[in-house]
């Protein structure tokens, strides 16, 4: 049967996750049925054992480095169009080093690499970054922004979840050891389940956690918030591990793609008997004394609680205003790992949910993968089975599974390429968008699972490729934009804007003050105090006592989901409220404000031009060096002489306002 | 802020800067701009009735029953138990065993068409005969924040693109200096949703909304750092312009793109100051407003803001009323009289003379002026005199844009609880405004992760028993 033969699904049934269960009787909704051309699509289709095109010819031979080239050249030929010649030295340097870390190379590496005699001084590069500390903190923010991460709840109160970096800090482990990904995947979705006693699985599953979570006063079930926990647990699912857009499926059946409604709910029902689990990690000391502040408080609400029911309208009022009272007193809760358990007793019965509005329930479900992907008829099982969401992973990260290793794999040639494979990495679905190079992408999966699932053997085959070292502009320019003017074919290497975080921390490294200390609880730095009065709680925001904090790279500062920091949010850093699988980069007039009048930029001018005058006597040598650092080059004689030019002023802030320029460049600005 | 300085106009900025292009003039420049900017006015995909938006966010939630809904029998009810005929509701804090809350205002018909409006309101009464008044409205949540959230985006959950973002996508902006979409919120505090009800959301960061702050800084970064004169930055910019321009190859649209951008940026800092400048307005036009009054003074001067900016071509204007809390919102829960007398000493005279000013000037006809909250409040008690949250059935207005004035649509039952005829649900009254300004909902829309997402989610019905033939 197409799209079900997965190698091990036998042995998936023999452990007893699939087919297991006896029918279920009564309102069960039904199992749904795939038609064959539901099921013919590409994304469910086995991930095909393809070879590499093989080439005779000497240019062929001569271009080709690893087997990504070949599929590249095989396209490219087939359009009629050549590579673009290989990217300097200093280019390549300059956007391996962002790939790879999130920061610029230093003047002193990028000299070092330029004049490396070695045959393998680009390889070298590359395992150096790889093995790099920052290599974990520039891949996590990648997948950050897939997970939605978020330091605080979201909605009304926004209250912040002050233990949110220990997973941050997970996942910046997790890429830095080359944790494998399925591996990785089962620890988010089921740590807990695998090792309770394990701090870091426990950190892990805090996975299932992150999305934004709504919580109100008065009366809990209209606010509806359990089947908004759930809601988020099964859409990210989708979204992050199989490229799937389940979500649709919440109200109906997907309109485009085979996800029924049953299917949503089966999903669902993994997570029917998750539940929060707080892991305190205080010292007793810090116990005790949260006990003797809350135990007060708690005793009058519970009192106040009891005492409503008998409560006139007006005494009412008064209960609630005192609880509101009493509630903005409570501490910040103790320190935590924020983690899940399964609460077998206290499950949620899942519901198929009309229009997904939790009063309007349906059939009943169990527990069950999506079933485009199993044989018809496949049966669910019961909502208690246990360590439902290790099973859910096992089929998730399951070899046979198509979906997971080619999603992951697309993730990473978009971040290396500017566009994945497929350019909808969050969606392989029909409305979706085809892989440009199936067979590539293929190719990429299968090496991936057969590998050990180990991210950095993706970048390694990627970025050793001939066709990730082209330059970012070809001979051919225009007569190749007029054939493929998205690049779709890798004619060329595709330019970038750097994202916020790398120019913040770029701005940093430049001027000198870039502290690379790494994790930790997260920093909030000082900001305008207009935007604190946005918050409903403006009491969350509390300087970070240390300045020096300040200065550290900026996937350590807090991520609030109602306080995007402005100068994040024009250059399109997400709003970590849903998915994001690939960051916009606009171009629009206030990313040219901030940078002009902002205070960090000009903050960080004023330490660059310092920095300039200190390092460097003459003013040749200065405009040299502010170009190697801020550009990772020399400035070319035009350049160098608008430098001139400009710094030959007697105005003092001439030095300050060069500074700020380069900050302002393109050649800053972007990665060739 | 005597160390702020801007230059002296755009035109006076951007000759002064360019004589070092050459070969392009200022014109060509102009053009150059227009077109790479992605809010460059884009064609509606049909004749528009209404060039921009201002939506008078009255946050919290208003009252139905004591501004735009006359319910007698409410009164004749007051200190009853809600007849069962009436059917269920779920609310945040009532429950089964309140009262009903008869409403201390009397109401009183005004205008030509004899719009029943409350003495709450005595300046809104004097502008019945331009207003729309829907009294069926609905949402589907009964909390602030998902209220608010629908009511903005369409979507009871954050993250999706607010009404102004849509708008600025669609049309762009016909102001080369000011962005197309513009939120003023309250000083008080944001309101329950915060920061993400606003946004921009998947859509690219050129559709977010500029946040005029009341305030020392009213927009982030828009003067110049302490110490850097205006003809120093000129030179700034001059240099920034000739370094990209140095290293052009060629046709680059992202780049020019780029360039142009700091052109704008420019013009930004020139004219929006200029906007924030009220001294050039005539005092009859600030006393209608009742700036200069202590209690209208700041809601006053937004609303004043706000048609200023329409008239300068910005797309759509959030003019919030409400924020850091129940007492500071119209979020009745304990005192409805004494919280809806507050807000609405604040907030009635600036509306009324938002509406009126506009007409004189000729503009409402292309303006749609929107006043409402996310929710309206129950015709049960809470805590003795207030009210609680009420989604089923409250009651926004409409002025100008091509909507009928002098008109009630739709109605609630005789207390006040629900919508029963002609419902209004929030992706409606979106896709009836967006048709107002010449917007397809189902054109309007970008295909995020598996979905071609809309402002309306499902397809809203547009209204056309309220649009002016």
């Amino acid at each position: 049967m197409v799209g079900v033969t997965m190698k091990s699904w036998s042995a998936l049934v023999a452990a007893g996750f699939l087919l297991a269960a006896p029918a279920s009787v009564g309102d069960t909704a039904p199992l749904g049925v795939y038609t064959p051309a539901e099921r013919r699509h590409w994304a469910f289709q086995p991930i095909k054992d393809v070879a590499p095109p093989t080439f005779t010819d000497a240019a062929a031979k001569a271009w080709i480095r690893t087997p990504v080239d070949t599929f590249v050249l095989a396209s490219l030929r087939g359009a009629k169009l050549s590579p673009a010649p290989e990217a300097d030295r200093a280019t390549l340097i300059r956007r391996v080093s962002y790939d790879l870390t999130g920061l610029p190379p230093t003047p002193a590496e990028i000299a070092a690499f330029v004049a490396d005699r070695s045959p393998k001084a680009y390889e070298n590069l590359v395992e150096r970054l790889l093995a790099s500390p920052h290599y974990g903190e520039q891949w996590a923010r990648h997948w950050l922004d897939v997970v939605r991460f978020a330091e605080s709840d979201g909605y009304e109160y926004d209250t912040h979840r002050p233990d949110a970096y220990r997973f941050r800090d997970y996942v910046i482990a997790a890429f830095n050891q080359d944790k494998p990904y399925d591996e990785f995947v089962r620890e988010q979705l089921a740590g807990d389940e695998i090792d309770p006693k394990s701090n870091e699985l426990l950190v892990a599953s805090g996975f299932n956690r992150l999305g934004p979570l709504r919580k109100n006063q008065g009366n809990q079930e209209v606010a509806s918030s359990r089947t908004e926990v759930l809601t988020e647990m099964t859409n990210i699912v989708g979204g992050a591990f199989l490229g799937v857009t389940v979500g649709c499926a919440r109200c109906h059946d997907h309109k485009f793609d085979p996800i029924r409604q049953s299917d949503y709910y089966r999903l669902q029902g993994y997570f029917a008997q998750t539940d929060t689990n707080d892991v305190i990690v205080a010292t007793p000391e810090q116990q005790a004394a949260y006990r003797a502040t809350v135990t007060p408080i708690e005793a009058e609400m519970r009192k106040l609680r009891g005492s409503m029911r008998r409560a006139s309208e007006e005494e009412k009022g008064k209960i609630l205003t005192r609880l509101e009272e009493l509630d903005e007193k409570m501490p910040l809760p103790l320190t935590a790992m924020y983690a899940v358990k399964n609460n077998t007793a206290g499950m949620t019965q899942i519901h198929l949910l009309g229009r997904g509005d939790y009063r309007n329930k349906g059939p009943k479900v169990g527990m069950r993968p999506l079933g485009i992907l199993l044989p018809d008829g496949t049966e669910e099982l019961p909502l208690e089975t246990s360590k439902p969401r290790l099973k859910l992973a096992q089929w998730i990260t399951d070899p046979g599974n198509p979906l997971t290793a080619r999603v992951m794999a697309n993730r990473v040639w978009g971040y290396h390429f500017g566009a994945g494979l497929v350019s909808t990495p969050n969606d392989f679905g029909r409305m979706g968008t085809r892989a440009t190079h199936p067979a590539l992408l293929d190719w990429l999966s299968r090496r991936f699972i057969a590998g050990g699932w180990h991210v950095k053997d993706l970048h390694r085959v990627m970025m050793l490729s001939s066709t990730y070292r082209q330059a970012s502009r070809s001979p051919n320019e225009k007569g190749y934009a007029a054939i493929d003017a998205s690049n779709k074919l890798l004619w060329k290497w595709n330019r970038r804007r750097l994202e916020a975080e790398e120019i913040r921390d770029t701005m940093l490294a430049v001027a000198g003050r870039l502290n690379l200390k790494a994790g930790g609880p997260s920093v909030m730095t000082s900001i305008d105090p207009e935007l604190i009065k946005d918050l409903k709680r403006p009491q969350y925001w509390v300087v970070t006592k240390d300045r020096t904090e300040h200065d550290r790279r900026t996937i350590y500062l807090i991520y609030k989901r109602n306080l995007v920091l402005p100068f994040m949010q024009v250059f399109d850093s997400p709003d970590t409220l849903l998915s994001c699988a690939r960051r916009e980069q606009s171009t629009h007039a206030p990313q040219a404000l901030e940078l002009l009048n902002g205070k960090l930029s000009n903050e960080l001018a004023v330490e660059l031009a310092k920095r300039l005058k200190t390092e460097r006597t003459s003013a040749a040598a200065r405009i040299d060096y502010a170009w190697r650092l801020a550009s990772g080059r020399p400035p070319n004689p035009k350049e160098k002489a608008l430098a001139q030019a400009y710094l030959d002023d007697p105005d003092p802030a001439a030095a300050t306002e060069f500074a700020l320029s380069l900050f302002n460049s393109n050649a800053f600005l972007y990665v060739n | 802020m005597e160390h702020i300085r801007y230059a002296r106009n755009r035109r006076d900025f951007l000759t002064q800067c360019f004589c070092g292009v050459g070969a392009l003039g200022y014109s060509s420049l102009m053009a150059q701009e227009k077109r790479l900017s992605p809010l460059a006015p884009k064609p509606s995909h049909f004749e528009a009735k209404a060039k921009a938006i201002i939506f008078l966010f009255q946050a919290g939630g208003p009252s139905h029953l004591e501004t735009f809904d006359p319910k007698p029998l409410l009164n004749k009810l007051h200190g009853e138990k809600r007849p069962d005929t009436f059917g269920k509701v779920e609310y945040q804090n009532v429950n089964q065993n309140s009262r009903l809350l008869g409403t201390k205002r009397t109401f009183a018909r005004y205008g030509k068409s004899g719009l029943e409006v409350s003495d709450l309101l005595p300046h809104q009464a004097e502008i019945v005969d331009d207003l729309c008044v829907i009294r069926s409205m609905h949402g589907d949540m009964v909390v602030h924040s998902a209220a608010q959230y629908q009511l903005m985006s369409g979507r009871v959950i954050p993250g999706f693109p607010s009404m102004g973002s849509w708008m600025a996508y669609g049309l762009g902006t016909e102001s080369d200096s000011l962005p197309a979409y513009v939120v003023m919120p309250d000083p008080n505090g944001a309101p329950e949703a915060g920061q993400p009800m606003y946004t921009n959301g998947f859509l690219p960061a050129a559709y977010q909304p500029a946040l005029f702050r009341a305030g020392q800084r009213p927009v982030l970064n828009l003067e110049l750092p302490k110490g850097i004169t205006m003809q120093r930055r000129r030179k700034t910019v001059d240099f920034i312009r000739e370094l990209n321009e140095a290293n052009l190859l060629g046709e680059d649209p992202e780049f020019s793109a780029r360039i142009s951008a700091y052109d704008t940026a420019f013009k930004m800092q020139t004219d929006a100051p200029e906007i924030f400048d009220v001294s050039n307005e005539p005092q009859e036009t600030l006393d209608l407003y009742g700036v200069g009054k202590p209690e209208t003074d700041d809601y006053g001067r937004r609303c004043l803001l706000a048609r200023r900016m329409v008239e300068r071509g910005v797309r759509f204007v959030c003019v919030v009323a409400g924020g850091g809390g129940a007492e500071t919102e119209w979020d009745a829960h304990s005192d409805i009289e004494k919280n809806h007398k507050r807000m609405a000493s604040l907030t009635d005279k600036p509306t009324a003379a938002l509406v009126k000013d506009l007409k004189r000037r000729g503009l409402l006809d292309s303006t749609i002026v929107m006043w409402g909250g996310e929710f309206g409040r129950s015709p049960e008690s809470e805590r003795g005199s207030g009210r609680d949250h009420h989604n089923t059935g409250f009651t926004m207005w409409l002025a100008g844009g091509g909507f009928q004035g002098g008109m009630a649509y739709g109605a609630t039952d005789d207390i006040g609880l629900k919508a029963t005829v002609d419902p209004v649900h929030f992706r409606d009254l979106h896709a009836t405004i967006l048709n107002q300004m010449g917007l397809s909902q189902d054109q309007l829309s970008v295909l995020h992760q598996g979905r071609r997402e809309r402002l309306t989610e499902v397809h809203g019905e547009i209204l056309k028993k309220i649009i002016r033939a």
